[in-house]
Parts: C-alpha cells; structure tokens; sequence
C-alpha cells in the first residue's frame, strides 16, 4: 500500500502526450504518427474484441482502411453490446445553437466535470473530434432529432449550460449503436472482418513483450481457440457489474480487461464509479439488475424523505412539514437539479439515517404531487408518459398518485486500464478502447459523454495511432501454433476445469450478489479507511471461498451460462479488492469518489491536488507469490485549465 | 390473460406474512422447452416454482429456477438475455404460445409476474423458425438477421469522408418516420410471431429506415435487394398480411413498413441501374 | 399471388354484372342474350377462357408454393400456439377458404359450362340449378367461402404490392371488406332468390320447369326477388359494368387503384 507523497511519474507510464499548444498537439501528433502503406495493410491482422460503440467502430474503420480484422463479441450478434441502452444523447461541440459553444469549452467542462483527473490532451482531442462523429453518424443513417427546417436539434443535457446534445429520441445509444454496427456488418459481408459472434476472449497471449493474440471460448461449443495477429483491440465496456447490480447489462463483465492485466496491461483508477440517481429501487433479493430512468424527471418531481424515519402514514398523508426536500434545503440554488453524485450521495445519507421510504427503506420519493397540481395531469403525462409506465410496468404503482421512488445505482466506471495518447496500454501491441481504458472523463463522466468518447476512439483515434504500433515497431510473424498459445490455452482450460470441480455448493451468482453487496456496502458511493480495509479482507476471504465452494452443473463442451458467469464472477473478485486498495490509497474525494474522512464542513468532497493529482495505475507484482499489486502513477499536468473546486450551493 | 390458468391453487398458502403481507407470493407450474443442443431431440420439462415474488420481472422468475435447479445440481435452463431493460433484443421466449408474452410493445424482460396469476400454468417455448435453430433450451440462433444486414442494411460511408451534417437536411417528418422504423431491436418475435415464420418486418423496417433518409438512396435499390435475396436464402416463409408480426412487435413496428419494403422492391426491379 | 388475385378479381366483377342480367327482364333473355353474345366471340372466348384458367391456376400453384414454403421455414411447430389478435378468421383460412373455391369452381364448370347447353337456354339452366336444395347449398357455401377469402385478399395484395401506406390502410381494408361483401353478397343473392322462391307456392314450377320454357322460372323469380327483404331487382334495369360503383360500395376508394 502506498503512502502519499508527491507525484513521482513511473518510468512505466510514458503517456506520450504531444507537447505544444493544446489545439495543435492532436494535428501534430498526427502529422508524426507512422503510416502504413495500404498495399501493407492487409497483411496487418487486428483482433478487435466487443462490438459496442468503440468496437464497432474501430473494427469497421481498420477493415475500410484495409487492415485484416477479426471481431469478436460475447453476445450472440454485435448489435447487442451495451452501447444500445444509453438514452440520452451524445455531446458534440459544434455549435449549432449559436449559444457559446466550442472545442475549448467541451473540453473544459469535461476536464471540469472529471474533477481534474483526466489528461488534458485526451480530452482536447476528444471534443475536437466530437463534431466528426456527428457528421459520421449522419452519414451512416443515424436518424438524429431534427428541427422543422431539417437541421439537427439539440438539447441540453446533464447541466450543461450549452445544448451540445445531440439525440434520436429516448434511444441515442441504439441509433448510434445501429449506425456502427450496420459498418461493421458490411465489412463482414464483405469478406474484411472475420465476425465470431457468441465468442469470449479469457486471456490475452504475450510473445517477446507484445500483445500476439486472444484465447476464446466458443461459447456454444465451449472449444477453447487461440487468434493470432498483430494487434489488439479491447473495447469491452466497464467493470460495473462487480456491484452485482448496476444499471450494466447482464453479460457486462471485466474479464478481457482482467486477463490484459493479469498479463501485464496497468489498471487505472478503479476505484472512480458513477453513481447514478434515478434508478428504479430494489424491490427484493431477487433483483438482477437496475433500471435507469431519465434525469429529466428531477425538472419536475420534488426530492423528499420523511422528517423522521418511523413514519407510518402514507405518503399522501405526510404533510408537508413532516416532508424533508433535503436536496432543496441543501442545495438552494440547483436543488433537484443538483449533480449526479451530490445526489446520490444525499439520498444514501438520509436512508442511512433512517429515513428512507419503501419496504426495504433504501429509497426516496420524487414526487409530482405539485407539478401535477401546478401544470395538471395531462402537461406531466405529456413529459413524462413513457417514464411513468415504464415506472408502473416495473414496480406496479402509479406514480401519478403515489410518489416515485427512485435510488442510486451504479451506472458507469470511469476506471479502466491504462493507456498513452496513443490508447495503448502498458502492454505494446495492445489498444483499449471506449469504456474500457481509463483516459478521457477523470473521475467523474458528463451525461452525454461516454457515446461521445466510444465513437472518437473507434473512428478518429484508432485508426491513425495503431500504427504507431504496426508501423513503429519491428516484430515477425506469429501463428496460433506456437507455443505460447498452447500454453495460454492450456492455463484457460485448467481454470475452467478448476471452476468446475470445486464441487462446491453455491452458484456462482449467490457469490456474486455477496459480494456486489459488500462493494455497495463499502466501496459504492461513500467509502472510508476502515471499511475499505474491512471490504479488502472480505473479499480475499470470499474470493479464497468461491474457489471452493462454487458449484457449475452441465459440461463445458456445451453452451453453459453458469460457467462463463463463474469465469467472470473470479475476475470480479480480484478486481474488488483493487478497487478498495485504490479507493484506499487515494485519500481525497473526488468526482465518483467519495471519501468520507475527506469532506469539506459542510459535507462535500475535498480535493488534494497537491498529493492526489495523479492516475493510480496498478500493476500485478509478478514477484509476489499471492496476488499483490505495485502502484504506478502517472502525474496529471495542468496547462490550460485552473484547478478549481465545484460547488453547486 | 384469458384462458392460460389451468389450476388455481389456494391463495392462503402462499400468502406471506409482517409487513409485506399485501404482496403475496405465487405458485406457479412451468413447462421449459429443453433441448441439449441443436441436434438433439427437445422436450418439455415441468417444474413447480413457488415463493414467486409478484415484483420479479419474468427472467427474474427463470433466475430464482435456475438458482434452485443449479442447487439441487440440474443445469440451468439456458435463455439469452441481457440488458433487461428491453432494448438490447436479446431476450425471446415464447410465453404460453406467445413471444414476450401477452403484454403488447413488452420485451419478455420487460414482464413482472404481477401480470400472472398465483397456481397458473406457463409454457415457454424458445421462438420457433427453420432460420432460427434452437442452440440449446431456449436460447436461438439468430445469425441470419446479421447476415441480412451484412447483405446490404447499411449506407457506405468512410469514416473521414462524411460531410457536415446539416449540410443535408433531413425534413423533420422523414427523421420521425426513420426513427419509428429504426427502432428495431433485432429481437426475432415478429418471426416467431408469424404463422409462417417470415422475416419481413425486421428486413422493412431496417429499408424504410434508410429509404427514408435522403443518405440512403444511393444504395436505395441495390439495398432492398440485396436484404431480400439474403433473407429468401436464410430460409424465412412469405409474407401473407396477417400483421401478426405487428401486433407481437415489442417495439410496435408498423406493417406499412412492409407495404414500402414490397413497394421498394418493386420499383428497384423496375429500375435499369 | 397479388397480381393474379387482383386480376380474378376483376373477372369476379364482370361476372358479378354478367350475372345480374338474370334479373334485367322477366325472361332471362337478356342473360340469354349475354351468353350468347360471349359465345359470339368464338375463338377469341376461348382465349378469354384459357387466360382464365392460366390466371386461376397460377394464383392456385403461387397459394400452394406460398403454403408449402411457409409449412417449410417452421417444421417444428409450437406446442401452445396463440395468436395475438391481429388474424382474422378470413386471414387464417385462406388456404381453406381457397380449397372450397377450387371444389366450387369444378362444381360450377361442369354445372354451366361443361355441360350441353339447355334447349330453354342458359338462365334456364342456372335457375333450376339453384333452385335445387343442393345445388343452392353448394352455390352459397361456394361464394361465401369466396367473400371470407376476399375480405383478406384485397387488402393483402394492396400490401404486398406496395399500394398500401399508413394513410390508406384503412380506407383500403375497408375497401376490400366491402368488396368482399359486395362479391360475396351479389353471388349469393342468385341462389337465395331462387331457392327461396323455389321454396314458395311453386315448388313444383321447378320440376315442371326442367321441361317447358324459361318463362315460368322467371315468374317465380320475381315473386323470390319480391319476397326477399329489401331486394327490389327488377327496377335496376340492365346493369353494366360501368354501373357498379352504384351497385357497390361508395367507400371502395381501392378498387380505383386497382384497375
């Protein structure tokens, strides 16, 4: 465990940020980046793995450019990555509304929203490409909102004080999903990408130092492949789903990171979770997952919680001087409307007193009461309609005469693994992409953004920085026969086989909700020392447990959901107790996280930019015998923006 | 839900007790369609599942199930699912003969066991097509709606070499009638849904998407197609107009949408390019 | 199928008009006069006459390719199989209601056209065809299995020729089912008035009328027409083709298109 001390760069974490002025660093970076002669390009072979905005993208783009891709997503066709849910919208700075906008300042409101953990060139480049996405999504069919005269509309989102949101509907995140999906489907059919659909990559195969190729399982045969080539792509999502529930899909899971890491990739600041505030509350033990609804609804729903906690009347009943708006009284001037994470975290603090609503009490109201009564039944039924009966259809109330009752919700990490300017890991030959790696929203993303960041990756910035790589470096051929591969495959096949005969007792999930709970519990959205220490232990013994105990009926030659779960429940187990060493090493709060010994008197987070300034990246201490983790850190330099402290009194 | 409850066991049994005693647990008799894998021979299988809470979703149903047959050291019933929130189109089943049940524009994991009754009597099918092969229990192949978007439901555009976007205006009217058609998820139930298993729904709603946006008529015919000869390939019956299709539609798709995909057809038949 | 459905159904209409010549005059002389007109034409009614049955026998071999095809692309079927409401009984029974117009139409051929032509005339022939129990029956389960099969028909061919939109959908089901009734209806009218007439004081003018003239059937003819509810006939007068519209549905936009 690492002390603080001030920042030291590691060796290690070359970020390879241009210098010079911000807005030319991305042109400049560019114009040195090698080329690949396209007569080469075929003989490239590049293993793009998951097929969400980021994959999509990045393998349609490399296959256009020539190179030989092979794609490869869990789900049983690429377009059901979890790009497909995000509703809101997608953030571009192009100014169409006339209203202030540019490239500097969605780059200053991301530096700004990240709570100044993110490198300011990433960020740069990524609000400078944001208005080619758009351009790049039109053209491919996106059907975005449109005003009357045919030009794109824009909204507001996520208390932006521009409309830069672009959308298409309630359902951003599966138009632009589509979009790259139907690219990445005509190369296919065109023969330049290889697609292996229902395909799982366990382990990632290192040769000489760079990253040669995957190991898969088929997840239908259970036969376990190696794919050689020469580069390779992870653009497989967050790691949310090591809270058990989250508003993720079901399939959402770490392992193909994990595996880089294991092998060698550094893993950043994993301890920066986001928490969202409108989700749908637990309604009991059987709960799988989380529904996120629109933050819109705060526009016109009061936020309140009983005065005290043993209130027996019904809601209706509660007058409203027994009624506590705590986000009102807290926050005069944004009120309802305040930031994702002040949100959430005022709505754990008056459930953890006690006062929350609900059977299980961990659960707010966010009440139409007034706005109904104020603008009537069919203006709010007009807003919200849909929300309301998704609402009903969820938990069987009507929130048109019972409040709602909404609860946090993990909703994305911005923690991942580590990669330069280039969005290459620690290991060469090896890219991450999207959600995935760690770079571009510091520890905290903007509504609107995470779209935004999978689609420059996949079309704007891969396919220039890759050949730093295949251009830049000089390695030869390798095929799936070599030894190493048969190596990596045999440690996956030993790993199943050891999930399968622990002939245990329990299912891999049972294990998976005790420990989403612990997370919550202790490293969720407010954690401190002691029980960040406590979790870690936990979690060891937990972890020490599963291997044990876990239980996987059915043969692994065979489509089998418990075992590829089991898989992905032991990596979430190792990333947990990283995620605690991480949120316990960094002693400050900042954006997603909230340190409780590290709060301002009246309660909000605490910065220390003079020790905390920096990304904690983690790496496997291959000496240990046990798994153990050295902390690398990569100082965060600031020379555009000032350091300042978000406030929303 | 009419006629689906064959038995109706008594309430009191399950009614739970302190202070949740208004939701009451249900009892329920499940017939699972399972099947090893492609080739082998599939059958019903009947469990009795009680202690169902009315606020599960129905694959939070199947999970407690899974969970007690993984116990008792039974394989798990396989069915795909994934985001839960009904857009990702992964999750199918055919529920008492119908695809994601009886609750009209609902994904399967969009249904709360509220809706059922206490002791009723559920069948669950996987969606049923000669283009869509069991893989195992529940769980379909559903390849062939890739391949038919690789055939042709796309527009070709480069990344670096779109134009502005505005600077091809879309009416207002065209990008609401693109999106109502875009909002396909993929999920196969109109193919389920259909008597003759035809896939025509999905494949016009992604042609009226595009065919509707002035970016999507370079490719406007070669397009349309191109989709339908894949899809007369993937093995899908013909289309004869119930609207089944339509009215299974999680996302209510709209049957005019086959009107314009046969009127697309047409008229690229007709073309000379 | 579209095509060849649409086209019999133009034939069904000029039959339909044919037909209610029968009761232009009081003497089925004008449905003489008809027929013999059509005979007139010789070598070229046969051409009709194939272009016909080519017509019926590709939309019979397209039906049965359809079925088979669909049989095909689900050989498993489901064990509970519910459908959500949007079928009609007319929708799920074409290839029933299809198998009873074949039968109907070989019945019919060997009833009025394979057979030798009545000293009394054709209308003679007609009316003491349907004037038999059996022969009403066949006649009025024949045309009714046809309206079912129409009231799908039309609107399934506006579809899936492309003629359909959001903004006519209605109009042209609507068209389709007032076609249907309107078909399906007409043809049924002959063998209920007969019938029905041959039911009154008249039986035996049936019997007799297999020897005599066409000119007592066409008394009980008219008192069947006065009899039934609301049909007054012999006031339209000779009906033509291009009257149809005043004989059929206002709503029937559709049929516009159609031709």
């Amino acid at each position: 465990m690492s002390t603080p001390t001030a920042v030291a760069s590691s060796s290690k974490l070359d970020s390879k940020c241009p210098s010079g002025p911000l807005a030319e660093r991305w042109q400049k970076h560019k114009f040195d980046l090698k080329l690949v002669n396209p007569a080469n390009r075929r003989k490239f072979h590049v293993l793009v793995v998951g097929t969400g905005l980021a994959g999509a993208s990045a393998a349609s783009s490399l296959a256009e450019l020539g190179y030989s891709v092979s794609a490869f997503c869990i789900q049983d066709s690429p377009r059901r990555a979890h790009s497909i849910a995000a509703q809101g919208g997608i953030n571009a700075a192009k100014n169409c509304q006339n209203d202030g906008d540019s490239v500097h300042r969605l780059f200053y409101d991301t530096i700004k929203g990240g709570d100044f953990r993110a490198r300011e060139s990433n960020v740069h480049r990524l609000a400078e490409v944001s208005v080619n996405i758009i351009d790049q999504c039109v053209a491919l069919g996106v059907p975005f909102a449109r005003e009357y005269g045919g030009l794109l509309a824009n909204r507001s989102f996520g208390g932006a004080q521009v409309s830069r949101t672009f959308y298409a509907r309630g359902q951003t995140g599966q138009q632009l999903l589509l979009g790259a999906y139907s690219g990445l489907m005509r190369q296919v059919g065109e023969g330049k990408v290889n697609l292996y659909a229902r395909h799982e990559m366990l382990d990632l195969v290192v040769i000489d130092g760079i990253a040669r190729g995957i190991v898969c399982r088929n997840l239908i045969t259970g036969e376990i492949k190696s794919y050689a080539g020469d580069a390779v792509l992870l653009c497989t999502g967050g790691y949310g789903n090591v809270f058990y529930l989250s508003t993720n899909a079901k399939a959402c899971n770490v392992t193909a990171a994990w595996r880089a890491h294991k092998r060698g990739a550094v893993f950043a600041n994993p301890c920066y979770t986001q928490i969202h505030p409108t989700c749908i509350p637990v309604s009991g033990s059987h709960q799988s997952k989380l529904t996120l609804m629109s933050e819109s609804l705060r526009n016109d729903g009061r936020v309140w919680v009983p005065k005290v906690g043993d209130e027996t009347r019904t809601p209706d009943q509660v007058p409203d001087e027994a009624r506590d708006y705590y986000l009102e009284r807290k926050y005069p001037s944004f009120g309802n409307l305040s930031p994702r994470d002040i949100s959430s975290r005022a709505a754990k603090q008056v459930c953890d007193e006690g006062r929350g609503v609900g059977g299980s009490k961990m659960s707010v109201y966010l009440d139409f009461r007034d706005a109904i009564v104020r603008d009537g039944v069919d203006a709010i039924r007009a807003r919200y309609g849909n929300l309301f009966q998704m609402y009903e259809r969820i938990t069987g109330e009507d929130p048109y005469r019972v409040p709602m009752r909404i609860y946090p919700a993990v909703h994305y990490t911005m923690g991942g693994v580590w990669v330069d300017y280039n969005l290459e890991s620690t290991v060469p030959g090896l890219f991450v992409l999207g959600e995935a790696n760690f770079s571009d929203h510091g520890a905290n993303r903007l509504g609107a953004s995470a779209l935004m960041q999978g689609l420059a990756d996949g079309y704007f910035v891969i396919p220039y920085t890759i050949a730093s790589h295949l251009a830049g470096r000089k390695f030869g051929k390798v095929t799936a026969e070599h030894p190493e591969f048969r190596r990596v495959e045999q440690e996956v096949r030993e790993r199943i086989e050891r999930l399968r005969n622990a002939g245990g007792k329990r299912s891999p999930d049972s294990f998976h909700r005790e420990l989403g709970l612990l997370m919550w519990d202790k490293c969720g959205m407010a954690r401190n020392a002691g029980g960040l220490r406590q979790a870690i232990d936990c979690v060891r013994e937990l972890r020490e447990q599963y291997w044990q105990d876990v239980k996987i009926p059915g043969d692994a030659a065979n489509l089998n959901n418990a075992l590829e779960h089991a898989g992905r429940v032991a990596d979430f187990f190792e990333l947990a107790e990283l995620m605690c060493m991480d949120a316990l090493d960094r002693n400050e709060s900042c954006g997603g996280h909230f340190r409780e010994e590290f709060q301002t008197p009246d309660g909000e987070a605490k910065r220390d930019d003079a020790n905390y300034c920096y990304a904690g990246a983690w790496e496997v201490d291959a000496s240990s015998s046990s798994l153990a983790w050295k902390l690398l850190k990569e100082p965060l330099v600031f020379e555009n923006v000032k350091l300042a402290e978000r406030s929303y009194k | 839900m009419s006629s689906s409850h064959d038995t109706h066991a008594a309430h009191d049994a399950a009614t739970s007790h302190g202070a949740h005693a208004e939701k009451k647990s249900m009892r329920l008799m499940l017939h699972v369609w399972r099947q090893r894998d492609p080739s082998a021979e599939g059958k019903f299988v009947t469990y009795k599942l009680d202690d169902v809470s009315p606020d599960m979703s129905f694959l939070e149903m199947l999970d407690v199930l899974n969970e007690r047959l993984i116990a008792g050291g039974d394989e798990a019933i396989a069915f795909d699912h994934d985001c839960r929130e009904g857009i990702c189109g992964a999750c199918s089943l055919t529920i008492n003969g119908q695809p994601h049940g009886f609750e009209s524009e609902t994904t399967t994991c969009q249904i709360h066991m509220r809706r059922f009754e206490d002791g009723q009597t559920i069948y669950i099918e996987p969606f049923r097509a000669n283009a869509f092969p069991v893989v195992k229990d529940l769980v379909v192949d559903r390849g062939a709606f890739d391949r038919i978007i690789a055939a042709g439901g796309f527009i070709t555009a480069r990344a670096g070499s779109a134009p502005d976007a505005n600077a091809l205006p879309v009416p207002q009217v065209a990008a609401d009638a693109a999106m109502d058609a875009a909002a396909c998820i993929g999920c196969g139930a109109c193919v389920a849904a259909c008597k003759n298993a035809s896939a025509m729904l999905f494949v016009s709603a992604k042609v009226s998407h595009l065919a509707l946006l002035p970016q999507g008529q370079a490719e406007r015919n070669s397009r349309v197609l191109a989709m339908v000869e894949q899809m007369d390939k993937e093995g899908f019956g013909n289309c004869t107009n119930e609207s089944e299709c339509e009215a299974a539609c999680p996302k209510g798709i709209s049957v005019s949408n086959i009107a314009r995909l046969n009127r697309e057809y047409l008229r690229a038949l007709a073309s000379s390019d | 199928m579209s095509v060849t459905g649409l086209l019999l159904i133009g034939f069904l209409v000029v039959h339909l008009a044919g037909n209610l010549q029968l009761f232009s005059d009081d003497t089925g002389e004008h449905f003489n006069a008809y027929a013999e007109k059509l005979k007139s034409f010789g070598p070229l009614l046969y051409v009709a006459e194939f272009g016909l049955i080519a017509l019926f026998v590709a939309h019979l071999a397209l039906g049965l390719r359809v079925t088979f095809e669909n049989r095909a692309a689900r050989s498993q079927r489901y064990a509970l199989d519910r459908d959500r409401g949007a079928r009609s009984f007319a929708s799920s029974t074409m290839v029933v209601t299809g198998v009873i117009v074949l039968v109907f139409v070989i019945v019919h051929l060997l009833d009025f056209r394979l057979r030798e032509m009545a000293p009394d005339g054709l209308a003679a022939m007609v009316v003491r065809r349907l004037s038999e129990p059996a022969g009403a029956l066949i006649y009025i389960v024949g045309v009714g299995a046809l309206g079912i099969h129409l009231s799908h028909a039309f609107r399934s061919a506006m579809q899936t020729l492309g003629l359909n939109n959001t903004r006519y959908d209605v109009p042209i089901a609507r068209a389709g089912k007032a076609l249907a009734i309107v078909l399906g209806v007409g043809f049924a009218i002959f063998p209920l008035v007969y019938f029905s007439g041959a039911k009154g004081s008249t039986h035996s003018a049936s019997v007799r009328a297999a020897e005599p003239g066409a000119t007592e059937d066409v008394y009980f003819l008219g008192k069947g027409g006065a009899s039934l509810r609301g049909f007054e006939f012999r006031g339209v007068g000779a009906i033509e083709p291009s009257h149809l519209d005043d004989v059929g549905d206002p709503r029937s936009i559709g049929r516009e298109e159609q031709r």
